[in-house]
């Protein structure tokens, strides 16, 4: 029981965690709350739907296109609806990204309308042991290909000269501007690569749990804890935000009940905000 | 000057008078969606002292109409009158604005914003799983008048109307005072009103007091005239997203500006919902776009810098 318990937790903390780093680096890099998140997951699960019921096309493998697509919308929601407004402050760009949210889940309903929709994959089923718990087959892909992503974006951070790109440009803007860096270019490659983490993310999720337009607030809210515990724009700390909020949704759900799950996630970040506004793992001055 | 304002007193005199006799010629129907527009000022009022002077957005400011509706159902199933209901929902909104108020305040900016949503969503889901007190995510009924629909619509009519006024009053003064003064320099620069001597955190706390006590009344109105509430439609976060519209296109930090964009935005969306049914979602999203794109500072700031550019250009005529 124990076990099979600790296994959930890891496993559904693997997806939030991969999940909760886009979001992480668009707030705390390119500095905009981005309240379409949840539709933007949504949408890379229902284009690997489609890739799978016309192409047949595995969702492991459907999910690079969901993210390069995702990718592309990313770029275009930046330099055409937030750019002009970041100086504005926050009501504009959080308006802004609401609005984004409500088209594109109108498109979703009217597309795919408001039903549960699932991909049914020939694997599904099976699933492996370990000690005495059971761990299904595909979310221990899920997990390890979060686990993935997860090192292959703190790779792109650290070693290719875009990353470092924007790495300088969120320690000093002006001091960036000043050696000559397209400051925001780099804002916007940022921007862009968080939506491309939602697409990703969604596309794994489609994988093992059944979607719909439903899911776009209660993403938006998982994704603002995740975000907050790990601390802004910090690819670790929000890895291990993610697996913590994995952990106390599993123990909340089985202790207290799963229609608690929502307010103990809301509680923990409310709590974090006060005690320590900058994440567990944040450093002071980054804040 | 001061004949000027006279003016302006008889001219707004006359729109309430207006008003008040304007549901003899209109349809139920109508009376409803213009009762609706008195609601949503009276939220965007709420909204407007903290967002427009103080500069703190307080996104999940929808619980304090969510508290106001439910303890009004509580309180009106176990027997109490209408009268006696919501002085003690104000009270109870209040109480939560300060007690939730004095930590969360000393957040700024964007951190403010993300913990009154995640206030809003921690007590949604405490009003649904209470369901023994609230009747859970199912919803509650209140009791419903004993006299003809008209007649009652006409009632919530004017007690929207009057409640309207009395917000957009008492905040007129209320800006205006010292106290008022003190608010608007928290948004201009907050470290240095706290230099000058202002407490600021007793001028935030106090105004986050005020918008919960007129949102808590307006959404105790509400659940009377509709006589059913649910959680998830009083606590919605839409209700914040609109007013947060409404005050934009209004204009933010001037006095009538929540006003004019509750009537713009309510008659805008009620013609979307007929006219496009299945994308009205999308219309609002493209509405947002186009007023942050064309009218970031609203129908009121706009009107103001005409009427200053124009005033600027008869000086240099008059100077030449």
């Amino acid at each position: 029981m124990g076990l099979q318990m600790l296994i959930n937790a890891i496993l559904l903390g693997g997806l939030y965690a991969l999940m909760g780093i886009g979001f992480s680096l668009q707030w705390g890099i390119s500095g905009i709350i981005n309240l379409s998140y949840g539709a933007m997951v949504i949408l890379g699960s229902y284009i690997s739907l489609e890739f799978f019921n016309f192409f047949h096309i595995d969702p492991f493998i459907s999910m690079i296109m969901s993210g390069a697509i995702l990718f592309v919308i990313g770029a275009i929601i930046y330099r055409g609806l937030l750019q002009p407004f970041l100086k504005g402050g926050i009501v504009f760009t959080l308006i802004l990204t609401f609005a984004v949210r409500l088209i594109v889940e109108n498109i979703i309903l009217k597309v795919w309308s408001a039903d549960y929709r699932t991909i049914r994959l020939t694997y599904a089923g099976s699933n492996f042991q370990f000690g005495d718990a059971y761990v299904p087959l595909t979310k221990f892909l899920t997990f390890i290909t979060a686990g993935i992503l997860i090192y292959l974006t703190y790779l792109f951070m650290m070693n290719t000269k875009t990353g470092k790109g924007i790495q300088a440009v969120a320690l000093d803007k002006e001091g960036a501007q000043a050696v000559g860096m397209d400051v925001e270019k780099m804002y916007m490659i940022n921007f862009a690569l968080g939506t491309a983490l939602a697409g990703l993310t969604g596309s794994l999720w489609a994988s093992i749990y059944a979607f719909s337009p439903h899911l776009l607030g209660p993403i938006v809210g998982k994704v603002f804890v995740i975000a907050i515990l790990g601390g802004l724009g910090n690819i670790w700390g929000a890895a291990a935000g993610g697996l913590l909020l994995g952990f106390a949704e599993t123990a909340g759900a089985s202790f207290l009940g799963s229609q608690w799950q929502e307010a103990i996630g809301m509680v923990i970040m409310v709590s974090v905000l006060l005690w320590r506004p900058y994440g567990l793992m944040g450093k002071k001055f980054f804040s | 000057m001061s004949n000027n304002k006279k003016v302006n007193i008889f001219l707004l005199i006359i729109a309430v008078v207006l008003f008040i006799f304007l549901p003899r010629f209109l349809s139920g129907y109508w009376v409803r969606v213009i009762t609706t527009i008195f609601m949503y000022a009276v939220i965007a009022q709420g909204m407007n002292i903290m967002s427009g002077y103080m500069g703190y957005l307080p996104f999940g400011n929808a619980m304090f109409f969510g508290i106001g509706a439910y303890v009004t159902a509580i309180g009106m199933s176990k027997g109490l009158p209408f009268l006696v209901v919501v002085p003690l929902a104000a009270i109870i909104a209040i109480l939560f604005s300060i007690l939730l108020g004095i930590p969360v305040l000393r957040l700024r900016g964007h951190y403010f914003a993300i913990a009154t949503i995640g206030m809003s969503a921690a007590i949604l889901s405490v009003v649904q799983n209470a369901t023994e007190i609230t009747g859970g995510a199912m919803g509650t009924t209140l009791p419903i008048i004993d006299k003809a629909p008209g007649i009652t619509y006409n009632y919530f009519y004017l007690a929207m109307l009057g409640l309207m006024v009395i917000t957009t009053l008492s905040l007129h003064f209320i800006i205006k005072s010292r106290f008022g003064f003190g608010i608007r320099s928290i948004k201009a620069n907050e470290e240095a009103a706290n230099s000058m001597g202002i407490n600021t955190t007793y001028h935030k706390v106090v105004a986050w007091a005020i918008s919960a006590f007129f949102t808590s009344i307006a959404g105790a109105l509400y659940a009377y005239w509709m006589s059913f509430i649910a959680p998830d439609e009083v606590f919605d976060v839409m209700i914040a997203v609109n007013t947060i519209v409404i005050m934009l296109i209004g204009g933010a930090g001037s006095i009538l500006g929540p006003i004019i964009g509750a009537f713009i935005i309510e008659l805008f969306t009620e013609v979307a919902w007929s006219a496009f049914l299945e994308y009205h979602l999308a219309v609002l999203g493209i509405i947002i776009i186009i007023i942050v794109f064309f009218v970031p500072k609203g129908v009121t700031g706009t009107i103001g810098d005409f009427v200053k550019r124009r005033k600027l250009r008869v000086e240099k005529k008059v100077s030449i």
